[in-house]
């Protein structure tokens, strides 16, 4: 599965990967502000852009044409929008609305594949981000993984028994999927409370900023703004 | 429809972020009151339940089959705020580890699935969800759901400028009509399954008669959806708010001399001035659904 792949490249051991949750998310924000502020995305502009995360994926050690192919997930979405555009004579829009969705596509894959989840989602945290929202994000992705198995093996067991084939046993399925994740979250969150829970989940280590950190800010943010002021007009 | 980075303009994105992202962090204050103590493992498992549930195929018309969103079902089972936290954490695990969806664009995504669709699909279950129309009012739910946050994301993506010739405008307009559809039906089955395996966990509306309120609300969503997409196809509309805000900042300009030149050109620009009256509209839709929330709330709390 995905998620999976994702957070098998997040062990990594690069410089990216070292780096403060925190820090990559400003640089992933610079970058992104300065894309698709861009106007017009000329092909130079595409290129320079392109190399950057093109750097940011060797840099990372992260696999270039896994990441590539993983990132075509916003091409149907962003496809279908720049037939509209072509429809309508808009060529230039079409290419813009491709190349800047593919682009931040990627740049998103590669802090998502340099951060392992609980530490960006601790570090949007210690950003602000409400620490109820956090921990439901926290326990949606522990738990993604397990109610998705119990969804296929009851996906395979209706197909064993002939079944799946009327909307009314689709929706029995789901609402059993339901009521069990219902109960499953009713025992986690009694054994939770058991072991102590308080509310808040627990690194085993706290994240500090470095000297690195900020070098790597600086860096990444001001390179993302010079590329944005040499391309394309301001505001 | 989850709208990727790239696709909108600097005025909708900014925004739509400054707008919905605070009001998630005050509905997660809100849920987490109402649901008596830290409930976070049940929320969490809820939107892994609605990831997980996308993998069942629901075999509509014709040999296709479709899926559910689950808006509408959270907003059932476990109310509006706690369901809208739900799904404001799904969407950013579905930006961050799926791709589906942009960052920058997450404030709009969690406004049009999040706040605008959690609360259209909670406003006929309120009314009616108790009475006669029950079943009706279910189906209503998972349909507005789905066609408000549609009509929202196209009127956006119009709004920042994304060309669609009126026949493919149609098109969409079909294919969300259809899809509503289908996530009610889809809706209306899976909350009486649940009814029959756990009732206890699907929330009972209490009735109310409210008519003034029942037009007052379906006012304000068709507001929200149709509004948005007719003012987006006619921008003349949002250049004309600018140029009001515009004279604003003219006639400041008279009081602040020293700094005229400055000033003027910082309001004159069209940058911020339709930044200015993007963000002006989603305060002022965000103050008219709480105040259609604080309304609707009273009896119960009464």
């Amino acid at each position: 599965m995905h998620h999976v792949v994702l957070e098998r490249w997040s062990r990594g051991s690069s410089f990216l990967h070292a780096r403060d949750a925190r820090v990559k998310v400003l640089v992933l924000l610079a970058y992104l502000v300065a894309l698709t502020t861009t106007t017009p995305m000329t092909a130079a502009a595409g290129t320079c852009y392109a190399a950057l995360v093109a750097a940011a994926i060797v840099a990372a050690r992260l696999p270039l044409a896994g990441l590539a192919l993983r990132a075509a997930t916003v091409l149907p979405f962003a496809g279908a929008f720049a037939l509209f555009s072509l429809l309508a004579g808009d060529e230039s829009r079409a290419l813009s609305l491709v190349s800047k969705s593919y682009l931040s596509a990627a740049a998103v894959l590669i802090l998502a594949g340099t951060t392992p989840l609980p530490k960006l989602v601790r570090g949007l945290e210690s950003m602000g981000v409400p620490r109820f929202l956090t921990l439901v994000i926290h326990f949606l992705y522990r738990y993604l993984f397990v109610v998705s198995e119990q969804a296929q093996h009851m996906r395979m067991a209706a197909l064993a028994r002939g079944g799946g084939l009327r909307l009314a046993h689709a929706a029995g399925a789901a609402a059993t999927l339901f009521g069990r994740s219902y109960a499953r979250a009713e025992g986690i969150h009694g054994a939770m409370l058991a072991r102590g829970f308080v509310g808040r989940m627990e690194l085993l280590a706290e994240a500090r900023l470095g000297a690195a950190d900020v070098l790597f800010l600086l860096g990444g943010a001001g390179l993302a703004t010079v590329l944005r002021l040499a391309m394309g007009t301001l505001i | 429809m989850h709208i990727p980075d790239g696709f909108l303009s600097t005025p909708v994105w900014l925004a739509l972020d400054v707008t919905g992202l605070p009001a998630v962090g005050l509905l997660a204050r809100r849920a987490r009151r109402e649901l008596e103590e830290a409930r976070a493992p049940l929320l969490g498992v809820m939107g892994a339940f609605v990831f997980a549930a996308q993998m069942i195929n629901f075999p509509v018309a014709a040999g296709t089959s479709a899926h559910l969103v689950g808006g509408a079902l959270l907003a059932i089972t476990l109310g509006p705020a706690a369901a809208s936290v739900v799904m404001t954490a799904i969407l950013a695990v579905q930006a961050f580890v799926f791709q589906d969806g942009g960052i920058l664009a997450l404030g709009a995504n969690v406004f049009n699935m999040g706040i605008a669709g959690v609360l259209a699909a909670w406003l006929p279950y309120r009314l009616w969800g108790a009475g006669r129309h029950r079943r009706t009012a279910i189906f209503a739910a998972g349909a507005l759901s789905v066609l408000v946050s549609a009509l929202l994301a196209v009127s956006e993506l119009l709004a920042s400028g994304v060309p669609v010739r009126p026949a493919a405008l149609a098109f969409l307009l079909v294919v969300f009509g259809v899809s509503a559809a289908v996530e009610g039906v889809i809706t209306v089955a899976v909350v009486r399954g649940i009814e029959r395996l756990s009732p206890r966990i699907v929330r009972q509306a209490t009735p109310e008669r409210s008519w003034g309120l029942a037009v007052c609300g379906a006012g304000a969503v068709l507001l929200a959806a149709a509004g948005g997409l007719v003012a987006s196809t006619n921008p003349d509309g949002l250049q004309w708010l600018g140029g009001q805000l515009d004279i604003l900042g003219r006639i400041t300009n008279l009081f602040a001399a020293p700094l005229a030149d400055y000033r003027a050109r910082w309001l004159g620009s069209p940058w911020i001035s339709k930044a200015a009256a993007g963000t002006a509209g989603a305060l002022l839709v965000g103050v008219i659904c709480i105040a259609l929330g604080r309304a609707a709330a009273r009896p119960r709390s009464a």
